[in-house]
């Protein structure tokens, strides 16, 4: 019965028909179809819920390897291991809302978390005025357009010159916005091919198959 | 002492990013901690946010999408608490939905600013708003939300069933006036596929600055409703309501942050044209 489920023919199977119960609703209207659709996506958000606990697993069997041979920032994998059980034990025995889960996200994690998040700041600033050189005429051009909606994202500068929002505006809604436009589309011509390739059992490592 | 002795050029088209550091931090913490109140202005985008909030009207239900984690939540703050100021002041009841299980930490961090606020409206938990905890995660989690809402939340994020309160309205995503989603992530993609392009409903998004380019995409294709750009967007709503927050108390290190940035480029061309050029001499002529 194993190898039955574990073959590839049943695998890519069991994905077509689940494919084609969600896909179908969205252009034909049919009430028992469309049930049946709406279930399963509830079935697949409960199921993704799980593989947290997957990640868990393969997070602890990977620090315990680093652990184990010693290897370098061993260290730092015991002290991830036990804020892990620490997270899991309060969380689960009690709550989210109340004992040692709610304090450590609270005093630790949200804190941690805005600090990482103001130093990019600082980094970003250090990139920004560092990349920004003219060293030939596009990057004049590129160092131009940038400085236009640099002064406009300040907001003192509007209020000075009215006159740099139109400039900025127009920047922004036509080369910002067809690059914004560009990397969509590519993105979802990118999923629909790649869709096509598991469904045509083309693309079948997410299976856990090796490459054709 | 290098044999060359120091080439002023040189130093401003390769200095130290140190100095970006200490500047920026002197440069911003003055504003920070005691602000000029220097003006703004305000935008279009924040005008029509404005007006897209402003219309709802009591009892509306919206579908409030808290898609940040913590870090995200510093940037979006201004526009987070101006936008709920308008929510409570016209009754519009609030469905609220993590997409981070930071999220978890936001309400007691948000509502305390707006404590004041919701005990002068008389703005309560159960009865005007209901959290409905981390339920969006991913895709299919959005996807099942958006077609069966009851199907997949029957209580709220503390364990208290949600029959018999204003959610009872609600049975797919097309029940929603409003989907307003403070996005730092993926939800908001899932959000626009699933809620808005299946059911229709109108989105309002308020996105960090990075992301800023592409919801601007999706406005322009008339995805998503109104836009609220960043802190600056917050800053501005905060001035559209004549509530001054924490946004427009940011405003001034905003301004010389990117000036002082501006002066650092413009140093850097300096320093890398004079360098360059004289490299060039140097190369023609062998003079050093």
């Amino acid at each position: 019965m194993s190898a039955f489920f574990k073959s590839r023919s049943t695998q890519l199977t069991i994905l077509v028909i689940s494919f084609l119960l969600v896909f179908i609703p969205y252009f034909i209207n049919i009430p028992g179809l469309d049930w049946f659709s709406t279930k399963l996506m509830t079935i697949a958000a409960v199921t993704n819920a799980f593989t947290i606990g997957i990640a868990v697993y393969s997070q602890y069997k990977r620090s315990g390897r680093f652990i184990m041979e010693r290897r370098k920032g061993w260290i730092y994998h015991i002290y991830l291991v036990l804020l892990m059980i620490f997270m899991i034990f309060n969380g689960i025995v009690f709550g989210q809302h109340t004992g040692g889960y709610d304090w450590l996200l609270k005093a630790v994690v949200t804190p941690l978390s805005s600090v990482i998040y103001g130093i990019l700041a600082f980094y970003m600033a250090s990139a920004g005025a560092r990349a920004f050189r003219a060293r030939s005429p596009q990057a004049a051009l590129l160092l131009i357009a940038g400085l236009i909606v640099l002064l406009y994202q300040a907001p003192l500068t509007g209020s000075v010159f009215p006159g740099i929002e139109p400039a900025a505006t127009y920047l922004t809604n036509t080369f910002g916005m067809s690059v914004a436009r560009m990397f969509s589309i590519s993105v979802c011509i990118g999923a629909i091919v790649l869709g096509v390739r598991m469904l045509t059992g083309k693309e079948v490592a997410f299976l856990g198959f090796g490459e054709e | 002492m290098s044999e060359e002795g120091f080439d002023l050029f040189k130093w401003m088209a390769t200095y130290d990013k140190r100095w970006i550091y200490v500047f920026l931090f002197i440069v911003v913490i003055g504003p920070l901690i005691r602000p000029l109140g220097m003006p703004i202005s305000v935008s279009g985008l924040t005008k029509d946010y404005y007006d897209n909030i402003n219309s709802l009207t009591e009892g509306d239900i919206v579908f409030d999408s808290w898609n940040m984690e913590f870090s995200g939540y510093m940037e979006l703050k201004p526009g987070v608490l101006a936008t709920h100021k308008i929510f409570i002041e016209k009754g519009v009841k609030l469905c609220i939905a993590f997409g981070h299980f930071e999220g978890v930490a936001l309400p007691p961090v948000v509502f305390k600013e707006l404590k004041s606020y919701m005990d002068q409206y008389d703005y309560k938990e159960f009865e005007d708003y209901i959290i409905i905890g981390y339920v969006i995660p991913n895709e299919a989690a959005v996807a099942a939300l958006a077609q069966d809402f009851h199907g997949v939340v029957r209580v709220d994020w503390k364990g208290q069933p949600i029959a018999g309160t204003f959610l009872d309205e609600i049975e797919d995503a097309g029940d929603f006036a409003l989907i307003n989603d403070y996005t730092t992530g993926l939800a908001t993609t899932f959000q626009i596929r699933h809620m808005v392009l299946t059911y229709g409903t109108p989105m309002a998004v308020n996105s960090i600055g990075v992301s800023v380019p592409g919801h601007l995409a999706n406005l322009d294709a008339g995805l998503i409703t109104s836009l609220l750009s960043s802190t600056r967007g917050g800053a501005e709503l905060e001035y559209l309501i004549g509530q001054p927050g924490p946004g427009l108390k940011s405003m001034d290190a905003f301004t010389f942050g990117h000036y002082m940035l501006i002066v650092f480029i413009i140093i850097g061309n300096i320093g890398h044209y004079g360098w360059s050029r004289r490299a060039a001499h140097r190369d023609r002529t062998g003079i050093q």
